[in-house]
């Protein structure tokens, strides 16, 4: 089962915070594949969707859309 | 709200045995494209018997156009015959059933363009490939799709470096 929206946001803002400075840069590491883009995607989001199989993209999706509604409904938005 | 249920739609699709193509918000995620959605997008074959599958379909999902469910108006035979947008709300969430998008692409024209992608658990769906995600949406060039682009192009580069590994 994939984690729920929030779950996934929590995890990469907990990398992130923990994570100051890169461990590795395109000087050190001949295999350094950069975060972002020269337009400022994020590439590691792609590179893990990508990872999953087409059912798990679907149902993140899925999650994510009924998190957002949640949050829009909780708020007055619905 | 209800829950949208957005692989339920698709699946109900498929068993009805409706001809369509995935496009929009699910299929760049199928294809790998982090984009939120909150809708399903499809290309549907117009011709007498795909209509005929779907008119019932569409019965059960409980379809009536969104822009005044008020007046609870249901889609008919000549709506879904005719090249327009077809803005549904179902039981399980939005539906846009699409006659043509872009510069008139309808679902022949369309169907070089995609692929049947194996989703699991018995589902096979036809998905409109990146490319040309890409560019109907170059062409639109509305602000909500010249905002998408480059989490687009940048999908269509990393799925590529993806499937040479």
């Amino acid at each position: 089962m994939l984690p729920d929206a929030f779950a996934y946001a929590s995890a990469i803002l907990r990398i992130a915070m923990a994570s100051p400075t890169p461990a590795s840069g395109p000087e050190t590491d001949p295999g350094y594949l950069p975060d972002y883009s020269e337009d400022g995607v994020d590439l590691s989001l792609i590179r893990w969707m990508l990872s999953l199989t087409p059912l798990e993209r679907l149902e993140f999706a899925e999650q994510q859309a009924n998190s957002i509604l949640k949050i829009w409904e909780l708020n007055g938005r619905a | 709200m209800a829950e949208h249920k957005l692989l339920v739609t698709v699946r109900a699709l498929q068993q009805a045995g409706v001809e369509f193509i995935l496009v929009g918000g699910l299929a760049a995620v199928i294809n790998g494209a982090p984009v939120n959605t909150f809708d399903v997008d499809v290309v549907h074959a117009r011709n007498q018997d795909n209509v005929a599958r779907l008119l019932p379909l569409l019965e059960e999902l409980d379809a009536i156009f969104r822009i005044q469910p008020a007046r609870k108006l249901k889609p008919n035979a000549s709506h879904l015959s005719s090249p327009g947008h077809q803005n549904l709300i179902t039981r399980y969430g939005p539906l846009d059933l699409l006659g043509t998008i872009g510069d008139n692409l309808g679902y022949e024209d369309l169907l070089p363009h995609s692929t049947e992608v194996d989703v699991g658990e018995g589902l096979r769906i036809r998905v409109l490939n990146l490319e040309t995600l890409i560019k109907i949406k170059e062409e639109l060039g509305g602000e909500k799709d010249l905002a998408v682009l480059p989490t687009l192009r940048q999908t269509l580069k990393e799925s590529k470096k993806h499937l040479e590994k």
